[in-house]
């Protein structure tokens, strides 16, 4: 492999983790503070797609019951996703309203809320699905100034990346700095922390659980918005179920970077990333059980992921 | 007497509404079975085969029916995948009674779910199923779909009279998908059979978003032409990826991409594709004009390759079900045999659809082959702000 294959390889590798890693980002969120995995997240993140969508003022196609339909106001593409993530940061909130809290106040199984939670994923793709249609959408582009692809290498050996992903790496860089931040050095993020190591005794000491995992929702949920424009700025808004292929990968991206880690997230994502870029042409067909291949290996090492603590048994 | 006149009268009128109430009750809707895929990824598809097949029942209802009996289209999600495709199936079969089904969306799920209706003899025809060897699943299952065997070669044809020095040719293909990768097969062996040089195959999945690994791969052969073979999102993402990566040759696509649902993903990157068609509006017959004007009304636009074919399966149907209500009242078959004869009706038709006249070819243990005299290739015309598209017949 020549040099300039191996950097388009391994600039492709980081292109495609950095979409698995942002999406991680809002998974991990959650599983950080309270120990589950919430299966809504690619639903909460497709229709804050869509309405980033609906936002920039685009009309929505021929299926749905807004068949037709367009806002009467169009906003430029950055207000656009802010107005979109804030939808899906709302439906965060619902979601742990309607499908979490009550299982939470009965202290309920993990498993069951496990559960809840992939039900009421079904449900939000169906009513998306009802809503929009089938169709797949795409936003009118804000880069359309730019390049299509920015060139790495030089004139005569291009290393090409495509814009659109090199934004998509940015954010994400951008999204793990700030969740560092808040979850390392401010009193939120020690609250945070303290509701995860245990949550009773986090609230006999005054901490409002309620409100922090409210928070948690809030902020997951304004993530997979972003993430879920980002990404359909980049391939398109693939349909109702566009949110949910990303979930089995994110899964294996949480756990390779270690569950509730938050740079490991990132770290899990990036490394997937790149060893699907690096799977022979030839063998390209496998590439999807790459992912799971190294998270077997990884497991079987290190059970707590890359970056996770070991989990100490309470007696 | 007046008074027993008027009695009269009315006790004529009492028996006369009564015996045509009676009438209308024997002989309630014939039930056609629709099971294409209202949901999943392929729902999209699936859209336009539910209008198409609407239209046909309105339209074949508003002209008489079944020699006077109305049809009635009983619906079934098929889904996108195997499992509810045979759910669907059978819940029509069994549940509904239906005498004939139009479905599956996908030749995979045709694989899966059409032997249930052999087995149970009833009459299945695809309306877009068009991998190799669909009619051979049994003697009861038909398609209206054209093979890609027969279709795809055009495509490259056209590319060639295009590009007159087209010679290194790289294709693409979604290896998860019978469909796929049956059309794949076709457009490699015409490479072949056309003495291009066929300098890659690359594979992806149909959920595939990102395409980077395989467009460095087709970049790094310099290719003139390439073909890709794979369903709407993941087709129109690697046409979108290649044009953005700098690839600014010509591009095939297969059946798949057949459908301006293309259009909002690769915007302005998908002009040029060419496609190979098994229908185009611009046909001009009496049953295409009719069908294309209550299309448009509807939806303000032409209508696509699977619309026209969801509704010529129905008017195969509609057409094969009058035709053997002539030679023998079908209202005095049961179920079985009308399903049997109904089969056997149906193969042996000539049909003027939409698509044009149609046929079908038969074998031992296979049901009908579509004989189909027309075939088109398309290339898309996007605007340059890549918002609307057409689909601009070359061939």
């Amino acid at each position: 492999m020549n040099r300039t294959l191996l950097l388009q390889q391994v600039l492709n590798g980081l292109a495609i983790g950095s979409v698995y890693a942002i999406f991680a980002l809002g998974y991990t969120l959650i599983f950080s503070v309270l120990r589950i995995i919430n299966f809504t997240h690619g639903a909460i993140f497709t229709l804050g797609a869509y309405a980033t969508y609906a936002l920039t003022g685009s009309q929505f196609g021929i299926n749905g019951l807004l068949a037709g339909a367009t806002l009467p106001f169009r906003l430029p593409f950055v207000l656009a996703l802010l107005g979109g993530s804030v939808v899906a940061a709302i439906c965060g909130v619902i979601v742990e309203r309607l499908a979490f809290r009550p299982l939470r106040a009965r202290g309920a199984d993990p498993l069951l809320t496990l559960v809840s939670s992939l039900g009421v994923a079904v449900a939000l793709v169906n009513v998306t699905q009802y809503l929009f249609g089938a169709e797949p959408y795409s936003y009118p582009d804000p880069l359309e100034a730019l390049p299509a692809a920015v060139n790495f290498g030089t004139a005569s050996a291009p290393v090409l990346v495509r814009t659109v992903q090199v934004v998509i790496f940015g954010v994400s860089m951008v999204v793990l700095v700030l969740l560092t931040y808040l979850m390392n050095a401010t009193r939120t993020g020690k609250a945070l922390r303290a509701v995860a190591e245990d949550t009773t005794t986090s609230s006999l000491l005054g901490i409002d659980t309620d409100r922090l995992v409210l928070l948690t929702f809030v902020i997951s949920g304004f993530l997979g918005g972003v993430t879920g424009t980002l990404i359909g700025l980049s391939v398109g808004i693939a349909g109702p179920y566009f949110g949910i292929a990303f979930g089995l990968k994110g899964l294996a991206v949480i756990v390779l970077g270690g569950l509730g880690d938050i740079p490991g997230a990132v770290v899990g994502g990036l490394l997937i990333g790149l060893a699907e870029a690096f799977v022979p042409a030839q063998y390209i067909a496998y590439r999807e059980a790459v992912p799971f291949a190294l998270l077997f290996i990884v497991l079987l090492v290190r059970p707590q992921g890359l970056l996770g603590r070991a989990q100490v048994q309470k007696v | 007497m007046s008074r027993h006149l008027s009695v009269s009268v009315a006790l004529a009128a009492f028996v006369l509404v009564g015996g045509a109430l009676a009438g209308f009750a024997a002989d309630p809707p014939i039930p056609i079975g629709v099971s294409v895929a209202q949901t999943g990824p392929v729902a999209l598809a699936g859209q336009e085969q539910v209008l198409g097949a609407q239209i046909a029942e309105e339209f074949f209802n508003k002209h008489g029916g079944v020699n006077g009996r109305p049809i009635k289209l009983v619906f079934q999600d098929g889904g996108s995948d195997e499992p509810t495709s045979i759910n669907a199936f059978q819940n029509l079969i069994n549940v509904a009674k239906v005498v004939g089904i139009m479905g599956p969306s996908l030749s995979q799920q045709a694989f899966a779910a059409d032997p249930f209706a052999v087995r149970a003899k009833v009459p299945v025809i695809g309306p877009s199923n068009t991998a190799k060897g669909i009619p051979q699943i049994g003697e009861f299952v038909s398609r209206v779909s054209a093979p890609v065997a027969i279709v795809a070669p055009n495509a490259v044809k056209a590319a060639m009279e295009i590009d007159k020095n087209l010679k290194k040719v790289a294709v693409l293909y979604a290896q998860n998908d019978a469909f796929n990768k049956s059309e794949t097969e076709t457009f490699q062996q015409a490479v072949k059979d056309l003495k291009l040089d066929l300098a890659t195959v690359q594979t992806f999945q149909t959920t595939d978003t990102d395409f980077t690994a395989q467009v460095t791969n087709v970049l790094n052969v310099k290719p003139d032409l390439v073909i890709i073979s794979g369903l709407q999102v993941d087709g129109a993402n690697l046409v979108k990826q290649l044009r953005d990566l700098g690839y600014k040759g010509l591009i095939v696509g297969g059946n798949g991409v057949n459908t301006a649902a293309i259009f909002p993903i690769c915007k302005a990157k998908c002009d040029g594709i060419l496609i190979a068609q098994a229908y185009s509006p611009a046909y001009k017959s009496r049953v295409n004009d009719e069908f294309k004007a209550v299309y448009k009304d509807k939806q303000k636009k032409d209508p696509p390759q699977f619309s026209a074919q969801a509704f010529t399966g129905i008017q195969v149907f509609v057409e094969a079900l009058r035709a053997l209500d002539k030679k023998s009242p079908i209202a005095k078959m049961d179920l079985a045999t009308l399903r049997v004869e109904l089969n056997r009706q149906l193969i042996s038709g000539t049909y003027d659809t939409p698509l044009g006249e149609i046929s079908f070819s038969t074998g031992p243990g296979m049901g009908g082959e579509i004989v189909q005299k027309q075939a088109y290739v398309a290339q898309i015309k996007m605007d340059p702000d890549g918002a609307k598209g057409t689909f601009v017949f070359v061939k």
